[in-house]
């Protein structure tokens, strides 16, 4: 049975010159779990509103063709209606709670509808997702995750056929992402949804989807069953989709003929454990050693702080933190949502101060500095570019901390700096309107201004496809040359892995490790403690050879060879 | 030195955003259990009609002192935030306190304090009845109990969702703010003329900031729309039934009850008082 059915479909957004989706004819079947793969722009999000009806009821524009679901007509059907049926979670879920505490934004929709039930209903989509015990919590009280299982509970109390979800695991750390996907799959194995995802992380669609549609240019290429999707690692390149690493890897190898060409290319590390040998004579590269003597430009001493919280004691988020910042480290801070990073960097611009305790910024006080004066020693990117943009066109967000210091050719600095960041054409544009790579490239910019010693950059990589995070870690590299001391505080380990020299790993507001990759990713009680997932390529190479500490695909094709080897390398 | 200087650290670190967000929030969600809270919204804003209105009809400084120390004390119950018990007394001065106290210093009599007392006193009673009902009620209670008094839904749902935001707008204004404070450079501000430039400059800022402020927000609440809209918002509005399941959720208990007869009471003894004197 299908529970979508389109038809022909076709529509452009009010005033646009062309439409976005194009003569889309497709079923979705029953019990289904489907990501929807493509690249930015080629009408994914477009796709799933039509499918609650939103567009083309809320959102109007130029429609044509027919959209089914469950049965029901989406032009004929009102969106209450509808939203019974199908239920949507956005990519920017925050925004989609409504209600201040746990329970009464679960259980508002069936309150709208007026379902007498409407509180059982609401208990039971938040045992659904997981989220038992905290009916009665403030939504400001959850983390990041819990948020998003929230905002999923309030589509899943209306008990819909069908979960649409927007980008699920986006801004989460991959313990919660691997939460939001136990909670999907149980969904779709245990009360039958039928489960789309709109997805960048093909890693979770080989484990968790059945199907994979790729969209292109407002078209559907193409919905096939996940490995077989999976092995088109041509074609997803082309759309800017990345399979998983295990099977480019696999792809590269055929390529140069160090695995047969009649092997199917795994999509998992259970498949890639088949396929793969160690090489006998592959050895690891060693990291770069810590570097201990540098000069130290910023020094933690004793520091604790704690947060006011709404009810009760205050949050405490470090106690006793010692730590020193070298000139000339790239520093990868790690740790769970919740775990401190934001804090730290906070503390170490000023803007936070330190209930006890002392940050030092060049062998002096941080507390004697004036904020002003910090920031010539030290600048912060904010994981939010659109906190960053304080003027009307990036130009003049670029220039703002030059120009209000007077500092000669500011205009030559900021024409030079347009012009690294790829951002010329764009300077008269307000920075809330560009995407999100143009978005993340200008706050770089910004930061970067002052030509500041230290730069303090928080998540440079969330919410971006695959395309433009290679772009960003691309200037990230670049930005290696200009600054000295750099800290990065992500989720993203093949960012940590390709980029840091320097990891340190916070855990209840405690750092559990500082060290290299090699000592970190090695160290397993640590990976289980703060539970880091390392990049899937190096978890392959540690499944085959427990000793083997391959970063990347280059490094794994040097240490490991394909089945069917055909040449010798 | 030290010690004010110290001093003036601390005051601007109290009054920080990140500080007057803690205390909305405090104000609206942080005082849940206390035994105003409680209350049926209903009862409360009869009883609030009562106090919001008759001091200002009545002269009786017994009478009016008495009706004070009964909403000194439901202020007290209902935990109201430190913020607002200042604005209060803040409020309170501005209107009439400061002449009662011109009025002392410049040896005024008794016929001149009088009627000024009376005013402060009214006001007083006045506005600690407001702070007790409004600061002391979680929103969501006080819209359902203005539903109740026929107020359109629109209105509460208002109210909810203000409180709902206000966390968030303050937010992104304080990373706004933050922003201008990493990058701005404002003027020296050691000396007098320094400090007043600092202070315009200030303004200055705060004004700058709303700009990109209603921006980030219009960009958020895009979303919002949509999901009240999914959310049957525009449905419920017009559903009687809806309505009805809201209501069915006040009930008027032993407690309230017990409130009532006792506010009841006290009043009668003061203006009993009020007779004999």
């Amino acid at each position: 049975m299908n529970v979508i059915e389109i038809e022909r479909l076709t529509y452009s957004y009010p005033g646009a010159d062309y439409p976005t989706l194009k003569n889309i004819t497709v079923q979705i079947e029953k019990g289904d779990f489907l990501a929807i793969v493509g690249n930015n722009g080629c009408g994914k999000s477009t796709f799933c509103k039509t499918l609650n009806g939103l567009i083309p009821q809320f959102i109007s524009g130029d429609f044509s063709g027919s959209v089914k679901a469950c049965g029901l007509d989406t032009k004929e059907n009102d969106v209450g209606v509808l939203a019974q049926k199908v239920g949507y979670v956005y990519q920017d879920f925050e925004n989609q709670i409504v209600r201040p505490t746990v329970l009464d934004d679960a259980s508002y929709a069936c309150l709208n509808y007026a379902m007498a039930d409407y509180k059982e209903r609401g208990m039971q989509a938040l045992k659904k997702c997981g989220l038992t015990g905290k009916e009665n919590d403030y939504i400001w009280q959850l983390s990041g995750g819990q948020t998003h299982l929230l905002a999923l509970a309030g589509a899943v109390s209306l008990e819909p056929e069908v979960l649409i979800l927007d980008e699920p695991i986006a801004q989460l750390d991959p313990m919660h992402a691997d939460r939001i996907y136990g909670v999907l799959k149980e969904l779709n194995e245990k009360y039958g949804k039928t489960i789309i995802v709109i997805e960048h992380h093909t890693e979770y669609i080989a484990d968790f989807c059945k199907h994979v549609m790729l969209m292109k240019d407002g078209e559907i290429q193409w919905t096939l069953p996940t490995d077989e999707a999976l092995r088109r690692v041509d074609e997803l390149q082309e759309c800017n989709i990345f399979p998983p690493q295990v099977t480019i890897a696999a792809h590269r190898m055929q390529k140069n003929g160090m695995m047969s060409s009649d092997i199917k290319l795994p999509t998992t590390i259970e498949d890639g454990k088949k396929v793969f040998f160690k090489k006998s004579d592959a050895e690891n590269i060693a990291a770069k050693p810590l570097n201990t003597d540098g000069q130290t430009v910023a020094k933690f001493e004793h520091v604790s702080v704690s947060y006011r919280s709404v009810k009760g004691e205050p949050h405490t988020v470090f106690d006793d933190l010692n730590l020193d910042i070298r000139k000339g480290d790239k520093i990868a801070l790690i740790g769970s949502n919740g775990a401190g990073k934001s804090t730290l960097m906070k503390m170490l611009v000023g803007l936070l101060k330190p209930t006890s305790g002392d940050i030092y910024m060049n062998s002096k006080n941080v507390r004697t500095f004036k904020p002003e004066e910090m920031a010539k020693y030290i600048s912060m990117v904010y994981q939010n570019p659109e906190d960053m943009f304080i003027k009307d066109s990036i130009g003049a967000d670029i220039s703002y901390s030059m120009q209000v210091r007077n500092i000669e050719e500011s205009e030559k600095r900021t024409q030079e700096l347009l012009e690294r960041f790829r951002l010329t054409e764009l300077k008269d544009r307000d920075g809330r309107l560009l995407s999100g790579g143009q978005m993340r490239r200008a706050s770089l910019a910004i930061g970067i201004a002052l030509n500041p010693g230290i730069l303090l950059l928080d998540e440079p990589t969330a919410n971006l496809d695959i395309a433009t995070r290679k772009e960003i870690m691309r200037t990230l590299d670049d930005l290696k040359s200009v600054t000295e001391t750099v800290i990065i505080a992500t989720h993203d380990m093949q960012l940590v892995c390709e980029w840091a020299d320097r990891i340190i790993v916070l855990c209840e507001g405690q750092v559990v490790y500082d060290g290299n990759r090699d000592d970190v990713f090695s160290n397993q009680a640590i990976i289980d403690k703060v539970g880091i997932r390392p990049p899937e390529i190096f978890s392959m190479g540690r499944a085959i050879s427990p000793e083997m500490l391959c970063y990347t695909i280059d490094d794994f094709l040097r240490c490991f060879d394909g089945e069917g080897l055909t040449k010798c390398v | 030195m030290r010690i004010a200087d110290k001093m003036s650290e601390s005051i601007l670190d109290k009054i920080s955003i990140d500080f007057l967000r803690n205390q909305v929030l405090k104000n609206a969600y942080g005082n849940d259990d206390t035994v105003i809270a409680a209350m049926d919204p209903r009862m409360l804003l009869v009883w609030y009609l009562f106090f919001g209105i008759t001091p200002w009809f009545v002269n009786n400084i017994a009478f009016l002192i008495g009706c004070f120390i009964l909403v000194a004390i439901t202020t007290k119950l209902a935990r109201v935030a430190g913020l607002v018990l200042l604005l209060f007394v803040l409020g309170v001065f501005s209107q009439t306190g400061y002449l009662l106290l011109v009025t002392l210093i410049f040896g005024g009599d008794a016929s001149a304090i009088m009627p000024l007392l009376v005013l402060t006193l009214k006001v007083a009673t006045v506005s600690l009845a407001s702070v007790t009902i409004f600061s002391g009620l979680d929103p969501d209670k006080l819209a359902n109990g203005l539903m109740w008094y026929g107020c359109p839904e629109r209105l509460s749902f208002s109210i909810s969702y203000a409180y709902r935001m206000l966390p968030l707008l303050m937010e992104e204004f304080q990373n706004v703010l933050l922003s201008y404070r990493l990058r701005g450079n404002p003027p020296q501000h050691d000396k007098f003329i320094g400090k007043i430039k600092y202070l315009a400059y200030q303004i200055k800022i705060i004004i700058h900031a709303f700009y990109p402020l209603m921006l980030n927000t219009a960009k958020r609440s895009r979303t919002t729309v949509e999901v009240l809209e999914i959310k049957g918002y525009r449905y419920a509005a017009v559903n009687k039934a809806v309505k009805k399941i809201k209501m069915s959720c006040m009930k008027i208990s032993n407690n309230d009850l017990l409130f009532a007869s006792l506010s009841f009471l006290w009043v009668s003894v003061t203006v009993l008082i009020s007779t004999i004197i």
